[in-house]
């Protein structure tokens, strides 16, 4: 977690813009929650139906945050998507669905929950993107 | 009929077709060795996210997603103890490192 997943039409997104999308996404939710890079995950979904609007997001992120805060998060991404892809408002609909921390474990622990994350989280986010060579 | 399913979301090209089996064997021993349930009965699913689909901290991820669904609920501890078995059993079978697997297993 996160966990954003984003619902396009087949062949809509070409791969620079997914990428950049990708990033935009890790720097916003890092941004807003101070969650460590590498744990922000950023998928596209590829679709032949049309959903309620052609264009999804579908996050999932670790419960325990301010309303205000995820109202935000998701505005941000949202505005993010449209200015990168040049998707219009109508054409993109999104939400944030959260779940427990404990129910997840990544990196070989279970992921703490929104504000009780310790220093060896961190730690191993660095030593993550250092053996990724990032 | 098993209360315990898990789907299984790999990267394209990071986990070859005989490792899956052996992936889902895996997962079914490890819950009954957990959960007491029975190995046949435990359904596995994998789906592949084709490369340049999918991202980790902005970059291209080599990264497979383990979900579990526990129909009624187990206790926290049950919970850290299936996770803990499958990231061993993963990474053993598989070869990924640990930075390479996400798992959960959500009560439902």
């Amino acid at each position: 977690m996160p966990y954003y997943r984003c619902v396009v039409p087949r062949d809509s997104v070409p791969y620079d813009q997914r990428a950049e999308v990708a990033r935009a996404f890790t720097d916003i939710h890092c941004g807003s929650t101070g969650a460590p890079r590498s744990f922000v995950h950023v998928v596209f979904d590829e679709h032949d139906d049309r959903w309620d609007t052609p264009y999804f997001l579908d996050g999932g992120n670790r419960a325990g945050r301010p309303e205000e805060l995820k109202a935000q998060l998701l505005n941000d991404l949202m505005s993010a998507f449209r200015e990168i892809t040049g998707v219009s408002s109508d054409e993109f609909s999104g939400r944030i669905t959260e779940g427990p921390a404990s129910w997840t474990m990544e990196g070989g622990m279970v992921l703490p929950e929104p504000g009780e994350e310790t220093a060896e989280w961190y730690e191993h986010d660095l030593q993550s993107q250092a053996a990724a060579g990032g | 009929m098993s209360r315990v399913s898990y789907s299984c979301t790999m990267q394209e090209g990071q986990v070859a077709d005989d490792v899956r089996a052996k992936l889902a064997d895996g997962l079914r021993q490890v819950t009954a060795d957990v959960l007491g349930e029975a190995p046949d009965d435990v359904p596995v699913d994998f789906s592949d996210i084709p490369t340049g689909f999918g991202f980790r901290g902005g970059e291209p991820s080599t990264t497979s997603l383990v979900r579990g669904s526990i129909v009624g609920g187990v206790t926290q501890d049950v919970r850290e103890d299936l996770m803990r078995r499958i990231c061993d059993m993963w990474m053993e079978i598989s070869g990924c490192t640990v930075d390479e697997l996400v798992v959960s297993a959500r009560d439902t």
